[in-house]
This record gives structure tokens, sequence and C-alpha cells, in this order.
């Protein structure tokens, strides 16, 4: 498959109607309609703050806690968003897959563009919300796209994967649920990495690994403040430090490889 | 599990007068041959070495020929493999064993209305429609006009899809499916929609890709081989049983119930 084949124009069109259509559907019918792609972390992030930042008092040691906080939780729904729709994509889209011939990966991406859009327009959301509160715009934000686009490749290599066999054992979308709920705890969103670090530091070296907390906290730290730790700063090892990317990296082949090999039967399979 | 074979699907474009050319083309299924569908059991069947599926052959050495503009007509009772040579034709799906080779751009309609969403509007379904058959937006707009027209539901482009009847939303379909332009049409069974008046128009616009087009139809009706085909080909239990003059064809297709 050469690139050329891979982005004609036949392609670019589907994957720009499959998309929007993506888009309109996920609102359809409700009365907020797209005001839900705001409301939904904006609400989530309401009751986080209240339980971790009043309550339990997790961000004292913070500074700009509440947007840190928000800002996390809506990078956090953008990779959930992302893998579960992409996961789910084959199977919702299977009428179109049974019936057209067309590059399958299109399926894919399109419907992990619509948590693109929802998480582009909660970082909107998230600066104005860090100007408000006190941030300085500084150069480091430049570094954000990068960390963002990170992301979504590894969302984009697990939709990718699970997506594809996904089609076959339909047990997927139930694991990949549980994994995610794990996850959640596993990556410091609601707790600062430093919480970790003071009680083991070895534990929260592990955790900064994991290629999911290295983008968020260097998210947060280009973005918001420079106190929050980062992969970089905390593990000294050069090769430990670009292994969240490396992981990333091998996974989206992998997973390409698997998903192109594979989806010469998704027709009839599905 | 076993690696499944693959045989070959070309595309090309060439002055030669071949369009389609099949060579022994085999295809079966691996369907479940008990509640298969779940982890658990995949897992389960591999560790006792059992294969989980059974091989269902659909299409046992297929071998045909269709010239640049001829009008084919392909008939057979129900499962003896013709949706399946027409979907492995249009490259949904693989072929297991076999040669196929395309000369020029194919436009299949294996269904009317594929993608068509219940929540989207009228127009919104046409402008998704259209993309999926390969339309720019552009292109559309240049059509959109004459396919409301032709569909003659003018009145209806801003309804809900779910608000259409089901006579209307295939007229709908119908109406952007005949846009497509290719070098090969593949055509299943969409000849018969809508009422009387509407039929008409239907037979008119099959009857103006005689002799100008490259067709291959997929149908039951006996009545339409012998109108529009100048040839057709008889499947049964995936082999080519009878291919050649529409009016013998039909006849014996008639026959395999006597």
């Amino acid at each position: 498959m050469s690139i050329p084949r891979v982005l004609n124009k036949k392609n670019r069109i589907l994957l720009k109607e499959l998309t929007k259509t993506d888009f309109k559907l996920r609102y359809q019918g409700s009365v907020l309609g797209y005001m839900w792609a705001l409301l939904r972390p904006l609400m989530m992030f309401a009751i986080l703050y209240v339980v971790f930042s009043k309550i339990l008092r997790f961000g004292d040691e913070i500074p700009y806690y509440p947007v840190y906080l928000l800002c996390g939780t809506t990078m956090w729904s953008f990779f959930t968003e992302c893998t579960s729709q992409g996961i789910q994509a084959m199977v919702s889209r299977g009428d179109l897959i049974r019936k057209i011939s067309f590059p399958k990966y299109i399926v894919v991406v399109s419907s992990t563009l619509t948590a693109v859009i929802n998480m582009l327009i909660n970082l909107f959301v998230v600066i104005i919300f860090a100007l408000i509160s006190g941030v300085t715009p500084s150069l480091t934000w430049l570094l954000v796209p990068l960390s963002l686009l990170e992301l979504y490749l590894l969302s984009l290599g697990i939709a990718f994967l699970l997506g594809a066999i996904n089609v076959k054992y339909r047990d997927i979308t139930s694991i990949w649920d549980v994994c995610i709920q794990a996850l959640f705890y596993a990556v410091p969103i609601i707790y600062p990495i430093s919480m970790v670090m003071n009680a083991s530091p070895l534990a929260a070296k592990v955790i900064l690994l994991n290629p999911i907390a290295q983008a968020i906290q260097d998210i947060r730290h280009n973005l918001i403040t420079p106190v929050s730790a980062t992969t970089w700063e905390t593990i000294g090892c050069f090769w430990l430090q670009i292994l969240p990317i490396v992981l990333i990296v091998v996974l989206l082949i992998l997973a390409a490889l698997y998903f192109r090999k594979k989806s010469k039967f998704f027709a009839e399979e599905i | 599990m076993k690696k499944r074979s693959l045989g070959t699907r070309l595309e090309q474009f060439t002055d030669g007068d071949v369009a389609i050319s099949v060579q022994d083309l085999h295809k079966s299924f691996r369907l479940p041959t008990e509640h298969a569908g779940g982890l658990k059991q995949a897992i389960f069947n591999r560790l006792r070495g059992i294969r989980g599926y059974r091989d269902q052959r659909v299409l046992e050495g297929i071998n045909l020929e269709i010239k640049k503009g001829e009008f084919v007509g392909i008939v057979g009772r129900n499962g003896s493999g013709k949706s399946t040579l027409l979907k492995t034709l249009a490259g949904i799906y693989y072929p297991e064993k076999g040669n196929i080779v395309i000369d020029g751009t194919l436009v299949p309609f294996i269904e009317l209305g594929v993608g068509f969403n219940p929540e989207l509007t009228g127009r919104e379904n046409v402008y998704l429609n259209g993309a999926l058959l390969g339309f720019s937006n552009e292109e559309m707009d240049e059509m959109y006009d004459e396919i409301w027209k032709f569909a003659e539901l003018e009145k209806f482009q801003n309804q809900k899809l779910k608000n259409y009847s089901s006579g209307m939303q295939v007229r709908l379909a119908f109406s952007i499916a005949i846009r497509a332009k290719g070098d090969i049409l593949l055509l299943d069974e969409v000849l018969a929609v809508g009422d009387a008046a509407f039929q008409q128009k239907c037979n008119d616009y099959f009857k103006s890709l005689h002799g100008n087009q490259t067709v291959v139809l997929v149908t039951h009706t006996m009545e339409n081989v012998r109108k529009f085909c100048d040839r057709a080909i008889l499947i049964d239990a995936g082999k080519v049983k009878l291919d050649g003059d529409p009016n013998e064809v039909a006849d014996a297709y008639t026959a395999l119930w006597k």
C-alpha cells in the first residue's frame, strides 16, 4: 500500500464525510447538541475537583491545581474516547464493510477524528481557564501539539490492534472498558505524581514510563506549570526516557501490520 | 489455525477488449461450528486442538470472461454463489484461490443506499452516499437537484430519512446510484424499485446503458435477462453451468425447478 493510494481523492472524501457524519450523529436528538462536547468533561471535572481538591486536598502543593486537573481529565477523556470509538468502529460500521470495498482503516481513523475534534474544543476551554487562573503563556506551549500527536498515535495503535481483534471476538470491548478503569488510577491524573514520589520513588518512575502518563505530564508541564514532574526529569537513563516513545512506535507499526493483514477478511467475519 | 491461501485480484487500465476475466475462482467461508463467538470458546478450542469452524465452499472454480461493452446477466438459485461472486469481483471479499483481472474503473451496487442513516436528513444522506460512491462535495453539488428531481422527492430534502417510506428511500438511493460513472457497473438485484411509473424510468435507464457500458447484473427476474442482456451466465453450486444466449440461459434457469 503506497502513500499516494492511501491518500487518494476518493479516500479523502470518504474520510471527511464519515467524520462529519460521526460527529453529527454523536449529539443527534439531544437538546443541547454539540454543547455536550463541552459539558461532559466540565461536569466530570467539577466532580473530581470537589472530591480531590476540596475534600481530599490532593492539590495543595501544585499551583493552579484546578486547571491542572481539568487539563488531565481532558486528555484522559480524549484517550478513552479515541480508543473506545476506534475499537468499536469496525463493528458499528459493519454495514459499509459488508457492502462496499474501501480501505478499512478509514473507518477507524474517522471515528477517532471525532474524539480529536472534541479534544481540541476542550483544550480551548482549558487554555481559557488557565489564562483566567493566572497562568502566563510561554514558549513551551508550542511543544504541546507534539504530545497531543503522541497521545493520538498511541490511541490509534490501540484502536487498530484491538479493533481488528474485536471484529471476531467482541469480548474486547468489555475487556478494554475494565482496562480503562484500571489505567485511570495508574496514570497520575487526579493525584499529583509527587504524592507517589514521596511514598516510593521507584513506583513514581514506573508510572512515568507509561506513555499515557508521560504524554499527559508533558502537556501539563508545558502548558500549565513546570512543577508538574515529567518523565524526562524523573528518570535518568536515556534509554528508559525514550521507552514510552519507542513503545508507541512499535505498537503502531505492529498494529498497522496486523490490521492490514486481518482487514482482508473483515467483510466476511463481521 | 490454518493459514488461508489467497488468490489475486488485479485492477488495471488497458486498451484490451476484456473487461473482467476470472480464472479458477474459489471462495469458501469459515463458519463457526459451535457458538464460537467468544474469546473463551476460541481459547478453549485452540487448547483442545479443535478447529472451531468448518469451511463452507461457495465458489468452486469459476471461469468467465466479460468483454467491454457487454451487458451480462448472472442468474442462479439462492445460495448458488452469485452474490459471493459479485462481492469477490467488487473486492469486498478476497479470492481464496484463482485470479480476477478487472480492466477499468468498477462501480459496484451490492445494495442501494449503503450508509443511509435514518437520523440524518435526506440532504445529508445524499452527500454521505455520494461520498461512498466516490463523489466529492463539488460533484454532488452539481448533480444535487437532478437527483431529487429524478427521485420525485424535492419536497422532502430536509426531512430526516426515518420519516421517509421505504419506497421513497429506495427511490432516492437509486437516483444517486445511477449518477455513478464507471467503466464497469456491477448490479445486484436493484431493478425493481418503486411504483409502476418509477419502474418505467428505471427501465429507460437500463436501456440507455445497453451498448454503452459494461454491466454485470445479478437477477432472479428472467424477463430482465431476456430484455436487457447480451449474454447470460447460469451459476449452480459454485460453478458455471451454462454461459451463452440469454434466452437459453433463462430457459435453463426455469428448468431447474422442473
